[in-house]
């Protein structure tokens, strides 16, 4: 019993209000704290985590005993690098909001730290009420940061957003409570997860409740073809967020699928697993061509990022009997985190040097001022169409590999999206630091400040690059045993 | 040095000269980074050559050496590691890529002398010799298609290195988006053998091989043919080849080194390496064999008609890899890695020749415009026709007893080879008749005012410089060679280079001569110990000397028909107009570019404008959004009715929701 994990969850929320209520210069630098805490204490668990243990720093406690609900916490190796993703792309965010403060920053650091709290929660949420809980709550911040700071129709994005992720929200709500309810007729009411995991339901109940949760995370990513929200929120919300936001939350989704729908639907999991696959197939393909037509920056990268999601999906059903499909999946789920807040923070590099265009037609040309910008973006721009040598790569052939031998056919339609992204990928690149100088276009170099934002994500990536082995032993055990449970 | 240390200090010194140019290229001065990036690929060839040695003092059961330096992704079955392999064939390798580099270094080092872009020129170029030297010493499928995929990157960043060009930008993604469909061929068929034999690496998954596959199983076979896609889409074999025309975008020395003596001949090395698969899948080798005598044959039509001095050139270099493809896919592999070594030599001079005559030229590459330039630069004319020799195949030059001892092996194999060989010295005949076609265009005849200004002691300046493919003006701020670019031949490291490629191009080829020396042959037998072919395809002497001598009267008839079509007195607007449609199919380049398009390019465009257009706004906007949004304005309407705000109904929604499905299954419950 430890209470370290509820210092982690809350302490962002908790500097959060504390900068809701201070002066606009500070406000910032309240959340940098609060954002720093937690990146320090993922460090450390990271150096400490047991791969062979189990789950660690577990938090159990009574909360609402009437209904079975448990107030509890823990790390496995599911888990601990993405929380690892999440501190440092918030930390990243963080600091671009102290160099770039917002109007009313005290108010948006409280909703952006908000949403830290609520992603962390739901990935050291042990409990599937609990999960429910964070879920939900993830949307909310993030719902008044398009609303209020967001650009452009900003209040027709916000509420397309909530009523879509709102859809999935009650379905998985109401699938929460069946489920808990269901598994334990006449006992005790429980929504641990370990004890629904023991009394699994029977398949016909299994398969309507994973339709549910698949519903609720397929819109959360989003996949093909529930990306409605997706534009207009993408255009619409700020940068910093946006990059928390694709980068992160995203991920939950991605999560739930290996965390809750696969050890608790496992019947249904074989059931469904073709249509999932079939969907995360086109959201590869549909996201890929979507993005090398696209003209705007923020949606060439929300659609790659339907096209990755997709290809983290596609892993996850793969269900090959090593689990290398569900091990890819994991290790590119942080990946692409890794990659896709960077190029938000390029974006935003590159409409200050295009006079706030986002429109990659008004943009070219700029590399020629601004040589450091332009080898951090080739970088990021090279990982996020999965080079060989990226992270990226790596989850990418595990997952192809995954599907390969569960799925050939699959795989090889899956292997196309892989040729798009280096075309929609290097479009971007070369219509905004390439070609003849565009003409809104006045390039300069990035200042020290950004560099700050963008130097240490282009470091992870590479050090991630050389080994990404550390994130591979610490999922493995976790990921075999999730995936055998399925084949069983 | 153990063997294994100095196989990493050859692969880590161009990387460490890269990243060193990188962070410092705003401390040292531009010449500085120039000398740090030569000497870099300098220590690492003398690296290499210890480790020659070094690999050349053990017995000959143990020049196979595997260093890991540690885990990659070792997990759930998958065995990719960070690991070297050091063998004969490596070492070749090796000693090619770092040799050959050294010299095109020390070229740049004056070539890009007035380029506003020489610091990161050098940093590129450094990372290119890295990715190289990765993708020769990778021990597994995994860190192969790493350093495949980096040469590639490389590759792009120096295609489009004058950046501010259209065309180079174009050419760039164009040639990276080839060469990842090539990478994406490599992992599928990696998947293929991972399937049977369980391992990523090499010398393990090919010990397996023979339990995992029976010979030409349709998924070895698959594999194979998939592996060979990888290989085709480097080396520009059709029809994966159209990047390669285009790649002559990037700077001369690029063209060089990694258009022509480097990077390109990948995909031989990739066949080489992986014989023990391909020699179980003989209807996949069959298939290597059929492409590369394709390549050689088409490209070499094209060569011939080809008007831009690096087109005809790398066109050239195209045929050249189709006689290497067509050899190692064959099991002819001493020949097939002795004539890219010797390509190696005198294709990358042919390509600093050429760079020294566009550089007179003012940048421009048209063989239309130029003549004469035999007198006003005697050396780079010297070194032209030394490299033109080689490739035409004329004795004692390299390419003569490289060329003609793979078409030699060939024949001795018999049946279809034979077929190929006879096929192989068609080529060799149009490959004289282009190789001298260009010669005499461009250094015979009256002088160009080019060469008529250079003959004065000055340069061609063109008043302002225009892109010959799109009439854009030149942006000479990023450093499209401007006016202080030009230096012709008369700078020292150029002449250096030129002259130890053109010395090498001379007696590369006496390391192979039937009958005197088979030093090559023996030097890679331990990598090819386990190939019953290596040693049962074998000509006797009396055979590979008539071959020879075919191949030289055949170079040399190729040489007199050009000599009598472009030389004094010859007529080549009248054998033109004869020729008219098959002349106007080769200058089209037998319509791949268009095909390609029309196949690939066009339906993903259309599809992508679909997508967008239609798709998103009609099913996804309007029939999912459309129903729920309006579902949802009724709603807002009804919550705004009661003066409530978005998170108020949110919340209510929320308890509703709740409250009421919590409410029914505790009641059921």
């Amino acid at each position: 019993m430890t209470i370290h994990l509820s210092i982690l969850v809350f302490f962002p929320a908790l500097m959060g209000l504390v900068s809701a209520f201070s002066p606009r210069s500070l406000a910032p630098k309240i959340l940098l704290v609060g954002t720093l805490i937690p990146l320090a204490y993922t460090i450390y668990m990271i150096t400490d985590f047991d791969a062979g243990a189990g789950l660690q720093y577990v938090t159990d406690d009574a909360w609402i005993t009437e209904l079975g609900i448990r107030y509890k916490l823990g790390i496995d190796g599911l888990n601990l690098w993405l929380i690892a993703l999440t501190c440092v792309v918030a930390f990243a965010s963080a600091v671009w909001l102290s160099v770039r403060t917002p109007e009313r920053a005290g108010l948006f650091c409280f909703h952006f730290a908000l949403g830290q709290t609520a992603v962390l929660g739901a990935f050291v949420a042990q409990d599937l009420a609990l999960f429910v809980l964070f879920f939900d709550l993830m949307l909310v911040p993030f719902y008044f940061i398009v609303g209020q700071w967001g650009s452009g129709d900003r209040a027709a994005a916000a509420l397309k957003m909530v009523i879509y992720t709102l859809v999935g929200s009650l379905l998985m709500l109401a699938a929460a409570v069946a489920t808990a309810v269901l598994s334990n007729p006449g006992g005790e009411l429980s929504f641990v997860l370990t004890d629904l995991q023991a009394n699994l339901l029977s398949e016909s109940q299994q398969k309507w409740l994973f339709v549910a949760f698949a519903l609720a995370f397929l819109i959360k990513m989003p996949a093909f073809p529930f990306q409605g929200w997706m534009p207009d929120a993408y255009r619409s919300m700020p940068l910093p967020a946006l990059a928390f936001f694709s980068g992160v939350v995203s991920k939950v989704a991605a999560y739930g699928f290996l965390k809750l729908v696969l050890p608790l639907f496992p019947a249904a999991t074989n059931d469904w697993n073709v249509i999932l696959l079939i969907l995360a197939v086109i959201s590869i393909l549909y996201g890929s061509i979507q993005a090398f037509t696209q003209t705007n920056a923020r949606l060439i990268l929300g659609y790659s990022s339907i096209a990755q999601l997709g290809f983290i999906t596609l892993g996850i059903f793969a269900i090959d009997a090593s689990g290398q499909g569900a091990q890819g999946a994991l290790l590119q789920s942080i990946n692409h985190g890794l990659v896709v807040a960077p190029l938000f923070f390029v974006v935003a590099l590159l409409a200050e040097r295009a006079e706030g265009s986002e429109d990659i037609r008004d943009y070219g040309g700029i590399a020629f001022r601004a040589p450091v910008l332009a080898a951090l973006f080739l970088i990021v721009a090279l990982a996020t169409l999965a080079m060989p040598g990226s992270a990226n790569f790596a989850g990418e052939f595990l997952i192809l590999l995954g599907a390969f031998s569960s799925v050939q056919a699959l795989a090889f339609l899956a292997s196309i999206g892989v040729i798009l992204a280096s075309v929609y990928a290097l479009r971007m690149y070369i219509r905004s630091m390439h070609n003849r100088v565009g003409p809104k276009v006045t390039s300069f170099e990035m200042t020290l400040r950004d560099g700050l934002v963008l130097v240490p994500l282009v470091l992870a990536i590479i050090a991630f690059a050389l080994y990404p082995q550390l994130a591979l032993d610490a999922g493995e055990a976790t990921v075999r045993s999730t995936v055998e449970a399925v084949l069983r | 040095m153990s063997v294994t240390t100095l196989g990493w200090l050859v692969l880590l010194t161009p990387l460490a000269g890269s990243v060193l140019i990188g962070l410092t290229f705003k401390a040292l001065p531009q010449r500085v980074h120039g000398a740090l990036g030569t000497a870099a690929i300098g220590l690492a060839f003398v690296f290499a050559v210890l480790m020659f040695f070094g690999l050349q003092d053990r017995g000959e059961e143990e020049r196979q050496l595997v260093s890991v330096a540690w885990d990659y992704a070792n997990t759930v079955g998958v065995d990719a590691q960070l690991a070297i392999l050091i063998d004969p064939l490596s070492v070749l390798m090796c000693l090619v890529v770092t040799g050959v580099s050294t010299l095109i270094h020390l070229y740049s080092f004056s070539y890009m002398g007035g380029d506003r872009g020489y610091t990161r020129f050098f940093a590129y170029l450094n990372f290119f010799v890295f990715s190289m030297l990765l993708l020769v010493l990778a021990a597994n499928f995994f860190l192969l298609i790493v350093g495949w995929a980096f040469v590639g990157a490389a590759s792009y960043m120096l295609i489009s290195f004058w950046y501010r060009r259209t065309t180079a930008t174009a050419a760039g993604i164009k040639a990276f988006v080839i060469n990842v469909a090539g990478d994406v061929g490599l992992v599928l068929g990696a998947y293929f053998i991972f399937q049977g034999t369980n391992s990523l690496d090499f010398l393990t998954s090919f010990e397996r091989v023979g339990e995992a596959f029976t010979e030409n199983q349709t998924e070895l076979v698959a594999g194979c043919i998939l592996l060979l896609v990888g290989a085709f889409a480097k080396s520009a074999q059709v029809p994966f080849h159209t990047w390669l025309p285009d790649a002559m975008e990037g700077p001369t020395p690029v063209s060089s080194l990694i258009h022509a003596a480097t990077m390109v001949t990948a995909g031989v090395y990739l066949i080489a390496r992986l014989h023990p698969l391909f020699e179980h899948a003989p209807d996949a080798a069959m298939v290597g064999s059929i492409i590369g005598c394709a390549t050689l044959l088409i490209a070499a039509t094209i060569g011939l008609v080809v008007t831009d001095l690096k087109r005809v050139i790398a066109y050239s270099t195209m045929s050249q890899i189709g006689y290497m493809i067509m050899a190692v896919s064959s099991a002819v592999y001493a020949a097939g890695m002795f004539h890219l070594m010797t390509h190696a030599f005198f294709k990358a001079l042919l390509f600093m020749a050429a760079g020294s005559v566009i550089s007179a030229m003012g940048g421009n590459q048209d063989l239309d415009r130029m003549s004469g330039f035999r007198k006003v630069m005697p050396f780079t004319f010297a070194c032209m026709v030394i490299g033109g020799l080689a490739l035409s195949g004329i004795p004692p030059f390299s390419g003569f007893f490289s060329k003609d001892e793979i078409l030699a092996y060939m024949i001795d194999r018999g049946g279809v080879y034979l077929v190929m060989a006879i096929l192989g010295y068609v080529g060799a005949l149009m490959t004289a008749f282009y190789t001298f076609r260009m010669i005499f265009r461009a250094f015979f005849g009256k002088m160009s005012p080019e060469a008529e200004e250079l003959s004065h002691g000055h340069l061609y300046h063109a008043p302002e410089p225009t892109n010959p493919a799109n009439g854009e003006v030149e942006d000479t701020e990023v450093g499209f060679p401007g006016p202080e670019h030009h230096i012709a031949e008369r700078a020292g490291g150029m002449k250096i280079a030129m002259g130890g490629l053109a010395v090498l191009a001379i007696v590369g080829g006496f390391v192979q001569i039937p009958g005197v020396t088979s030093a090559l042959h023996d030097f890679l037998h331990p990598t090819f110990h386990d190939s019953e072919l290596f040693e049962e395809i074998h000509p006797s002497h009396t055979a590979e000397w008539i071959g020879l001598a075919i191949g030289a009267l055949i170079g040399a008839a190729g040489i007199f028909a050009a000599w009598t079509i472009y030389g004094k007195g010859g007529n080549a607007a009248s054998f033109q107009a004869r020729l008219k449609p098959v002349h106007t199919f080769f200058v089209n380049k037998w319509f791949f570019d268009e095909a390609i398009d029309f196949l690939i390019v066009r339906p993903a465009a259309w599809m992508g404008r679909f997508a967008n257009s239609t798709f998103e706004r009609l099913f996804v906007n309007g029939a999912l959004v459309g129903g729920s949004s309006g579902a949802i304005r009724a709603l807002s309407a009804a919550v705004r009715s009661i003066q409530s705000g978005y998170l108020r109904y949110y919340a209510a929604l929320l308890l509703i929701g709740f409250s009421g499905l919590g409410a029914y299954f505790l009641i059921s419950a």
